[in-house]
């Protein structure tokens, strides 16, 4: 059986190779990482900008968040980007002038921190409780998502495209015949599937948060990669077995990536709050890769145990089906 | 006309193409339902305070510069501020000041605020006489909705290249390429059907999204339709040189990918990250999609500064495009007489 399983495991290694699979993975870890590192950890958005046109010079004291204008047109077109507060002193009454960004609380924060600049102390320090710094955690939230959606989009339809490519040669009608486990079929696409995700893992992490940081969250960073992708190569594998063609399969996978992964990605990202986000299965897988990446790792028994039970249960719902595509196939 | 209705029955039975062409409809009808309230709660400034421990002169000051939320415990304070996802800041009160407290990982915004904010609300109590001037908003649109919008509209336009592209790929794999050969039937009709399929698809499913989702004045919606028709336009001569060179279902499907890519992120990056008057801004119109972005968010925001440049170079692409097309017809025409 083993002789078996290693000449499997060969084969769907070439599969893989031919198939491009790994340069579309080495191109996803570049593009991936070049965003990352020369776009997304650069993001920042700096505090409403003062616009100050004071002829007289009666503001002596002018601190970092001021620039100084010329005319009273100036300031007006400054002003015009919704976002830039402008004081005018040219007049005897100071005058708070802005166009407002259509939401009200907005406004009036932005009134009080023009009001605050004239009083001239906008000084203070607040107490900083966490371990991050702004770069350190856009790496983390960034490298996390990117990740999750590299598994459970793009590792899918490789393991989908590989096995209709398959099934185009007639590969499952010879393995009705040949004397292998069809268990062994499924467990040797899932052991390298497993291998690349894991490998694609660790380069995409290390990369992107650097080695020490790296070591720190990998282990559990691991973990959950290990679990998400063996349960989307068995959803991958179930659906790519059970659906006739691929125009089928990629409209599955069309809904896939918009209905199922958009609002974990709306909901995680933007601290939206929805009630019923608790009751989409692929939340708390993100929510456990989120919080690997930030060191905060997944402590409860029921997520591990239901991951555990999805495994299982997929991977016996494909054998069962593989089998019944077999007795089809003749 | 009647064979335009053979090509629209077969368009009818691909389930590919009827998701694409409902998938726009459904996002704007989301963007809809999503309540104005909460996208437009992520752009506010947030507060974390403990319940009944703090008096509500200082809760409504705060409610009036962003949204509060009240915790139970201070454990369960820090832990809100602490979660990457949000921005919020902790605010705490002795007496008559008030201490903030934040994760650190905030953007360089919430970070001043929080640092200035003891300082702002000891300012409330020493007013200073000051005029105030402010300029009502010319709409009340949120730029996170508007965004959502424009990218719905610019995909549903350019998905019209999905409903010509897979018919055409369709018809070779199921051998139809050959007996069109044989059938009495020009290529100049044959292009102008394909192309007719792409064009009506994607301006159905835009209009159909723009009515669900957008609010403009009448005098927008003629250049609003022009910069909808010259979009489509361009998306079905992209979905005839899709049918063209791809020779499978599988690498059709991964062009439209690659091309609703190219098509989107690159105008949603440079209208967030590029000055408007930078050459890159400029040279970003040479991406159809880039033209069709600008104008479109334009139109949203109530302006129509960018609305001369969109249509000048929609109009350059499409000409530009229909040239290209045909001359690569003329081409691969000359190669199959040569064989």
């Amino acid at each position: 059986m083993w002789r078996g399983f290693s000449h499997l495991l060969k084969k769907d290694f070439r599969m893989m190779i031919s198939g491009k699979f790994f340069l579309l993975a080495l191109l996803s870890l570049c593009l991936y990482s070049g965003y990352i590192n020369f776009v997304y950890a650069k993001l920042d958005q700096k505090i409403f900008p003062v616009c100050l046109y004071d002829p007289q010079g009666r503001l002596p004291d002018v601190s970092e968040y001021v620039t100084k204008l010329d005319s009273r047109e100036a300031l007006k077109a400054a002003c015009a980007d919704q976002y830039s507060v402008g004081i005018d002193l040219s007049h005897a009454e100071p005058e708070i002038y802005m166009l407002s960004c259509g939401m009200e609380t907005t406004d009036h924060y932005r009134m009080a921190w023009g009001e605050a600049i004239l009083h001239g102390n906008v000084d203070g320090q607040a107490e900083r409780i966490g371990a991050n710094t702004r770069e350190m955690k856009n790496r983390r939230e960034i490298t996390a998502e990117f990740l999750f959606f590299e598994l459970t989009a793009v590792g899918f339809l490789g393991l989908a495209s590989m096995l209709f490519k398959e099934k185009q040669m007639g590969v499952i009608r010879v393995h009705g015949i040949l004397p292998v486990c069809r268990g062994v079929f499924i467990l040797s696409k899932l052991l390298l599937l497993l291998c690349s995700d894991l490998v694609f893992t660790i380069l995409l992490t290390v990369i992107n948060l650097g080695v020490s940081e790296a070591v720190e969250a990998l282990v559990g960073v691991l973990l959950q990669a290990g679990i998400l992708s063996l349960i989307m190569a068995l959803v991958g594998f179930l659906c790519a077995v059970r659906l006739p063609d691929f125009k089928q399969f990629s409209l599955f996978y069309l809904i896939l990536a918009v209905f199922v992964t958009t609002p974990v990605f709306l909901a995680g990202q933007t601290g939206m709050k929805w009630n019923w986000i608790v009751y989409h299965p692929m939340y708390h897988l993100f929510e456990a890769m989120k919080g690997a990446f930030f060191l905060t790792p997944m402590t409860k028994a029921p997520y591990y145990l239901a991951c555990a039970g999805t495994i299982i249960l997929l991977f016996l719902l494909s054998y069962q089906t593989l089998n019944r595509e077999m007795a089809k196939e003749g | 006309m009647e064979r335009l209705k053979y090509q629209l029955k077969s368009v009818r039975r691909d389930k590919l193409c009827i998701l694409t062409f409902f998938l726009p409809v459904v996002v704007g009808i989301a963007i809809r339902l999503l309540s104005g309230v909460s996208l437009q709660s992520i752009s506010e400034n947030s507060f974390g305070v403990l319940e009944n421990r703090m008096d509500a002169d200082t809760v409504e000051w705060l409610g009036a510069n962003g949204t509060v939320t009240q915790y139970e415990s201070l454990t369960e304070l820090r832990a809100a501020v602490n979660d990457p996802s949000t921005q919020m800041i902790g605010v705490l009160q002795t007496g008559s000041v008030i201490q903030t407290f934040i994760s650190g990982d905030e953007l360089e915004m919430n970070r001043v605020i929080a640092d200035t904010l003891p300082q702002i609300y000891k300012n409330q109590v020493e007013t200073l006489s000051v005029t105030k001037t402010m300029i009502p908003a010319t709409s009340d649109n949120d730029w996170l909705k508007s965004l959502l919008i424009v990218m719905t509209l610019v995909a549903a336009m350019f998905m019209g290249c999905t409903f010509n592209a897979m018919n055409i790929i369709g018809e070779k794999e199921d051998g139809i390429e050959f007996i069109n050969q044989v059938l009495p039937m020009s290529a100049s009709s044959y292009i102008t059907q394909k192309t007719l399929l792409g064009f009506i698809g994607g301006t159905v499913s835009t209009i159909i999204t723009a009515l669900i989702c957008v609010r403009t004045d009448i005098e927008h919606i003629l250049p609003f339709l022009l910069i909808i028709l010259l979009s489509a336009y361009i998306s079905a001569l992209m979905g005839l040189l899709i049918g063209c060179f791809s020779d499978g279902l599988m690498s059709g499907i991964a062009y439209i990918k690659v091309l609703m890519i190219l098509f989107q992120a690159p105008p949603i990056f440079f209208y967030l990250t590029v000055p408007d008057s930078s050459i890159i801004f400029k040279l970003s119109y040479l991406l159809p999609s880039s033209a069709t972005f600008y104008g479109v968010m334009d139109l949203l925001n109530g302006q129509t500064k960018a609305l001369c440049p969109a249509l000048a170079a929609l109009s350059t692409h499409a000409v530009l495009w229909s040239l290209g097309y045909r001359l690569l017809r003329r081409r691969s025409g000359q190669k199959r007489n040569r064989l």
